[in-house]
C-alpha cells in the first residue's frame, strides 16, 4: 500500500486487511482480497474500479449487507475505534442508518414504489428513534428541504414515480442523511443519472458534506466524476487496492500502470480520432470482402443518409368509449408525447454523426427511425435517395443497408442461439450468403472484429460484456450495411472495454469507409469519435455543426450548459 | 377513476346477457325435463298440460326472451322440482356457502401468507423445506380424499368432530350462520379446513416466491441500510410490495370457491349453493341451473372489479390515468 498521506486525527473508520469471500463451486471467489485503509471524519474518499474489482462489496462489507453466502473471513472494519466485523445482527442494525449510512445506484429501484416518501421517511426515522407521526412528517418535510427539493410541503405526500431520476436520488440522500450520520457510502450514486442532474448532486453532496462534517465513501468507475469530489483515491483491481492517495497525485502523476492504463483508457484523454489504449486482446483479421457492388455508391463525404423534417409522435390508443366519447366532444383527445419534433440532419458518406443529448431527448427514437425500426409520424428518411421504409398503411424496411448496434449487450442478443446462427440469421434471410457459405463467413466476422472464429458455437451467456457488444457489431456488419446506427453502444460498458469497443469502431470505420449515427450521452465519446456533432434537446436539434467547433465555442445556451456539467479530470502540471 | 366502473359496468352487463344465453342454449340441449317431471304412465293431456303449464312448447327464442322479461322484472323463475321461487330459494343456501368459502379462504390467506413469508425470508431453513414439502403436498392431494381422510381421524376415529352438516345455527339479520355457536364452529371447522388446503398452498408458494424475490432487491437493500428492523422491513415493504399478486389470486380463489365448492359440500353434507346445483343438474332442473350460473358470473365480475379497485389503492402508480 502506498498510503503516503496518514490522516492525523483519529480516523473514524479503519479498515485492515479485509477479505470477504464467496464460495462458489469452483472454491472461494475473493470478492475482497486485503484491503486497508482509513478515513478521517470529514473526508471524503473516492474508491475507483472497473466491474467486478470488488468496490462496491468493500462498501456493503462496511456496512455489514453482503448477500449470502458471502462473508467476511478475515480483517477488521474499526468505526471510531469499535470493531464491526463479527458484531451481532442487532448491534450492526442499530449504527446503520444512524451512524453510517448509504446511496445506492439506481434510484429507479432503491424507493419503494408504494409508499410514500413521507412515509418512508418515518420508517427510516423509527428505525432509531420513537417519534410521532406529526414530528416525523415536519422532520421529512425539512430533510426534503434540505437536499433542495422544492415545496417540500407538498412533495413529501408524493409517491416515487411522481419523482425524476435526480429527484428520487435526491430522497435517497435525504434518508441517508436523516440521523446525521458519520459516513456515508454513495455506491455510483449519480450513474443512472444525467450529465447535468449528476453536476447539480455532486455540487450539493459536496456542500452538504463540508456543512455537515460527514466523511464519504464515494464508489464510481468514473475517475472524473472521482476527482470532482474526494480528498483521497483508492484504485481497486480484482479485490485489491493497487494504488490510494490524494486525488490530485493519484490522477495527475498515476504510481501503478493500472491506474495508468485506466486514465489511457479515457477518450477525454487522447486526442479525437486517435486509437485508444488497447486492453489486450487478439489481433484483429481485415473484414471479409464485401459482397454487393459498391460502384453505384457516392463518394465519400456527399450526402449520404438524409432524414428531412421528420417528427415522431406517441398517443395512446383511444378505447371504443373515449374514441366515441371524442369525436362527440364530451372528452378531450388523448394526451400525446412529441418525442420527437421536425428534426433534419443529413449523415454524409463515411462521416461520423454524433447525436448527443439527455435522456428524454428523443434521440434514441430518432436512432430508431433512421434505422427503419420506428415508423415516423411525418417526414422522410432517405438513404442514397432512396426511402428506407416502404410507404402505406403499415411501413415496413425496405433495405439492408442501415443497421443497428444497440446499448444492452446483454438484452440485444437471444440467449437461447449460438452466436454463430445470431450473426448469420440476418444474411442467410437476405441471401447475402448461401447456407454452405455462412459457417465461414461467420467466422471471418467474429475474427474481424477481435473474437476467436471458435466461438461461433457458443451461446451468448459464455461472454463478458465487451465481447456481446462485438457479437453485435458483427452481426450488424455482416449485413453489409453502408450506415450504422449506433444507440450508446459503450454506455454500459468499463473503460478499458470501452476503449476497445471505440477503436474497434474507428478502425472498421475507415475499412469498410462506413458512415455511423452515434448516439450517445456521453460527450467525451462523441468528441473523440465523430466528425459532426448534432445536439438534442426536447424532441429538436439545438446545435450542429463539426465537432471541434461545437467544443470549442458552444452556441446554443443548452449546449453550454452541457458541456459544463462535464466533470473533467485534473491535468498534470507539466 | 369513474369512467373506469362506469367501463366495467357496461362489460358486466354484456358479461351477464351473454352467458345467460350460453346456459340458456347449453341446458336446453343437455334433456328434456319433461321426462324428469312427470310419470312415465301419464297421460298424453296430462303431458300437454304440463308442458304448455312451463312454457315448454314454446319455441326456444321465444322461451329465452320470456325467461329474460321475467328476470327484469326480477322473477327468476320457479324450480320445476321444488316449486318455490328460484331467487328465495338460491338465497336460502346462498349465506352457509358464503361462510363456508370465506372462513377457508380467509383461513388460507392470513395464515398461509405469513408462513410463507417467512419461507421466503428463510429459504434455506429446514422448518421452511417443511412448509414447502406441505404446501406440495397441499396441491396435489386431491380434495375429496382429504375430505375423507379427516372424517375418518377426527369424526370416525377421535370422535371428537362431526362428521356432516351445519351444527346449531344464530340468526343474524335474518341470516342464519354456524360460527357464532360452538356446534356450528365444530361442524364448520373440517370442512373450511378441507376448502381451504389448496389455497393455502398455492398462498404459500406466491408469498414465498414474491418475498424472496424481494429479499435480494435493492428496495430492500436500501432500507436495511437505513436501519430498519427486520420485521418492519417484512410488514411494511415487502407486505405491500408482494400484495398485488396475493390479491389477485384471492380474488380468483374466493370466486372459484364460491361458485364449485360442490366436492366440499357434498362430502361433509353441507347445505350449500354447490349441493343444490348438483341435485338440480341430476333432475334437470332448468330455472335453478340457469340463474345459478348467471349468479356465478355476476359473482366474478364483481369481485374482480373490486380486485381491481384494490389495485389502485395497493399501488400508487395505477391511480392516474384511468380518470
Amino acid at each position: 500500500m502506498t498510503d503516503t498521506v496518514k490522516p492525523l486525527a483519529t480516523p473514524l473508520l479503519e479498515v485492515t486487511n479485509l477479505k470477504t469471500w464467496f464460495p462458489s463451486g469452483r472454491g472461494e471467489v475473493k470478492a475482497v482480497d486485503s484491503v486497508s485503509f482509513s478515513i478521517a471524519p470529514g473526508e471524503v474518499l473516492g474508491l475507483v474500479g472497473e466491474s467486478g474489482s470488488g468496490k462496491s462489496i468493500t462498501g456493503f462489507s462496511i456496512i455489514g449487507l453482503i448477500d449470502e453466502p458471502g462473508r467476511i473471513v478475515e480483517g477488521s472494519i474499526k468505526l471510531e475505534g469499535r470493531e464491526l466485523v463479527g458484531l451481532p445482527a442487532h448491534e450492526l442494525r442499530a449504527i446503520r442508518g444512524k451512524v453510517i449510512s448509504m446511496v445506492f445506484q439506481d434510484p429507479m429501484m432503491t424507493l419503494n414504489p408504494v409508499l410514500s416518501i413521507g412515509m418512508q421517511i418515518k420508517l427510516a426515522l423509527e428505525a432509531h428513534e420513537n417519534i410521532s407521526s406529526s414530528d416525523a412528517r415536519e422532520r421529512a418535510i425539512k430533510a426534503l428541504a434540505q437536499v433542495r427539493i422544492s415545496e417540500p410541503e407538498r412533495k413529501v405526500d408524493f409517491f416515487p414515480h411522481q419523482f425524476s431520476g435526480g429527484m428520487r436520488q435526491r430522497v435517497a440522500i435525504a434518508i441517508a442523511l436523516l440521523h446525521r450520520p458519520k459516513l456515508i457510502i454513495c455506491d455510483e450514486p449519480t450513474t443512472a443519472l444525467d450529465v447535468s442532474i449528476q453536476a447539480e448532486i455532486l455540487a450539493e453532496m459536496k456542500e452538504l458534506v463540508s456543512e455537515l462534517g460527514t466523511a464519504l465513501i464515494w464508489i464510481s468507475h468514473d475517475l472524473a466524476v472521482v476527482s470532482s469530489i474526494a480528498d483521497r483515491v483508492a484504485v481497486m483491481k480484482s479485490g485489491q487496492i493497487v494504488e490510494i492517495g490524494p486525488a490530485l497525485a493519484v490522477l495527475t502523476k498515476p504510481q501503478h500502470e493500472y491506474t495508468r492504463a485506466l486514465l489511457d483508457a479515457l477518450p477525454s484523454r487522447a486526442r479525437p480520432g486517435q486509437l485508444l489504449l488497447r486492453g489486450s486482446g487478439i489481433a484483429d483479421a481485415a473484414p471479409p470482402p464485401r459482397k454487393s457492388a459498391t460502384a453505384n455508391l457516392p463518394p465519400l463525404g456527399s450526402p449520404y443518409l438524409v432524414i428531412d423534417d421528420i417528427v415522431k409522435r406517441f398517443e395512446k390508443p383511444a378505447g371504443l368509449f373515449r374514441s366515441l366519447a371524442i369525436k362527440s366532444g364530451l372528452s378531450r383527445p388523448v394526451s400525446t408525447v412529441l418525442a420527437v419534433g421536425g428534426v433534419s440532419i443529413t449523415v454524409s458518406r463515411g462521416d461520423v454523426l454524433g447525436l448527443v443529448g439527455e435522456s428524454g431527448s428523443g434521440k434514441s427514437t430518432l436512432g430508431r427511425m433512421a434505422a427503419g425500426i420506428t415508423v415516423p409520424t411525418s417526414g422522410t428518411i432517405r438513404l442514397n435517395g432512396q426511402p428506407v421504409m416502404s410507404a402505406g398503411r403499415s411501413p415496413k424496411k425496405i433495405t439492408t443497408r442501415i443497421q443497428t448496434i444497440f446499448q444492452d449487450p446483454f438484452a440485444s442478443l437471444n440467449g437461447r442461439m449460438r452466436i454463430g446462427d445470431i450473426i448469420a440469421e440476418g444474411p442467410l434471410a437476405h441471401r447475402l450468403v448461401s447456407r454452405a457459405e455462412a459457417p465461414g463467413y461467420v467466422k471471418q466476422w467474429l475474427a474481424a472484429v477481435g473474437l476467436d472464429p471458435a466461438f461461433a458455437d457458443r451461446f451468448p451467456h459464455q461472454f463478458s460484456g465487451g465481447q456481446r457488444q462485438r457479437i453485435a457489431i458483427a452481426r450488424a456488419l455482416a449485413m453489409q450495411p453502408d450506415v450504422i446506427v449506433c444507440d450508446e453502444p459503450v454506455a454500459s460498458l468499463d473503460v478499458s472495454i470501452q476503449a476497445q469497443i471505440i477503436n474497434l469502431l474507428i478502425r472498421l470505420r475507415a475499412e469498410l469507409d462506413l458512415s455511423l449515427l452515434f448516439i450517445s450521452h456521453d460527450l467525451s465519446v462523441v468528441r473523440h469519435l465523430c466528425d459532426r456533432v448534432a445536439i438534442m434537446y426536447q424532441g429538436r436539434i439545438v446545435e450542429e455543426g463539426e465537432a471541434a467547433e461545437i467544443y470549442a465555442d458552444p452556441q446554443h445556451a443548452y449546449t453550454k450548459r452541457l458541456l459544463a456539467a462535464v466533470p473533467v479530470l485534473p491535468q498534470a502540471a507539466e | 377513476m369513474f369512467g373506469f366502473i362506469l367501463q366495467r359496468l357496461w362489460q358486466a352487463i354484456i358479461v351477464v346477457i351473454a352467458m345467460s344465453a350460453l346456459v340458456f342454449c347449453g341446458v336446453y340441449a343437455v334433456g328434456n325435463p319433461i321426462d324428469v317431471l312427470i310419470s312415465p304412465d301419464a297421460t298424453q293431456d296430462i303431458r300437454a298440460a304440463v308442458i304448455a303449464q312451463y312454457g315448454l312448447d314454446q319455441p326456444l327464442w321465444q322461451q329465452y326472451l320470456t325467461f329474460i322479461g321475467r328476470i327484469l322484472h326480477g322473477d327468476f323463475g320457479r324450480s320445476f322440482v321444488y316449486s318455490m321461487p328460484v331467487s328465495e330459494l338460491i338465497l336460502s343456501r346462498l349465506p352457509a356457502t358464503l361462510e363456508l368459502t370465506l372462513v377457508a379462504v380467509l383461513f388460507a390467506s392470513l395464515v398461509g401468507i405469513p408462513i410463507g413469508m417467512y419461507a421466503g425470508y428463510k429459504p434455506h431453513s429446514p422448518i421452511s423445506r417443511a412448509i414447502m414439502a406441505l404446501s406440495i403436498l397441499g396441491f396435489s392431494v386431491p380434495t375429496f380424499w382429504f375430505g375423507l381422510m379427516l372424517i375418518m381421524v377426527f369424526a370416525v376415529q377421535c370422535g371428537c368432530m362431526p362428521a356432516g352438516g351445519r351444527g346449531d345455527t344464530v340468526s343474524l339479520f335474518g341470516v342464519d350462520f354456524s360460527f357464532l355457536t360452538f356446534d356450528g364452529l365444530s361442524h364448520l371447522v373440517l370442512p373450511a379446513l378441507n376448502l381451504s388446503l389448496f389455497k393455502f398452498s398455492l398462498m404459500i408458494r406466491l408469498a414465498r416466491a414474491g418475498t424472496r424475490e424481494l429479499m435480494l432487491s435493492d428496495t430492500v437493500k436500501f432500507a436495511r441500510a437505513a436501519g430498519l428492523s427486520e420485521f418492519t422491513l417484512l410488514s411494511r415493504h415487502v407486505l405491500r410490495l408482494i400484495s398485488i399478486p396475493l390479491v389477485t389470486v384471492f380474488g380468483l380463489e374466493l370466486g372459484s370457491t364460491l361458485a364449485f365448492a360442490v366436492v366440499t359440500e357434498t362430502i361433509f353434507s353441507w347445505p350449500g349453493l354447490g349441493k343444490l346445483i348438483i341435485n338440480s343438474i341430476t333432475s334437470l332442473d332448468r330455472p335453478v341451473m340457469v340463474a345459478y350460473l348467471m349468479l356465478v358470473a355476476l359473482l366474478f365480475i364483481v369481485i374482480n372489479l373490486v380486485v381491481d379497485l384494490t389495485y389502485a389503492l395497493l399501488d400508487p402508480r395505477l391511480r392516474k390515468g384511468r380518470a
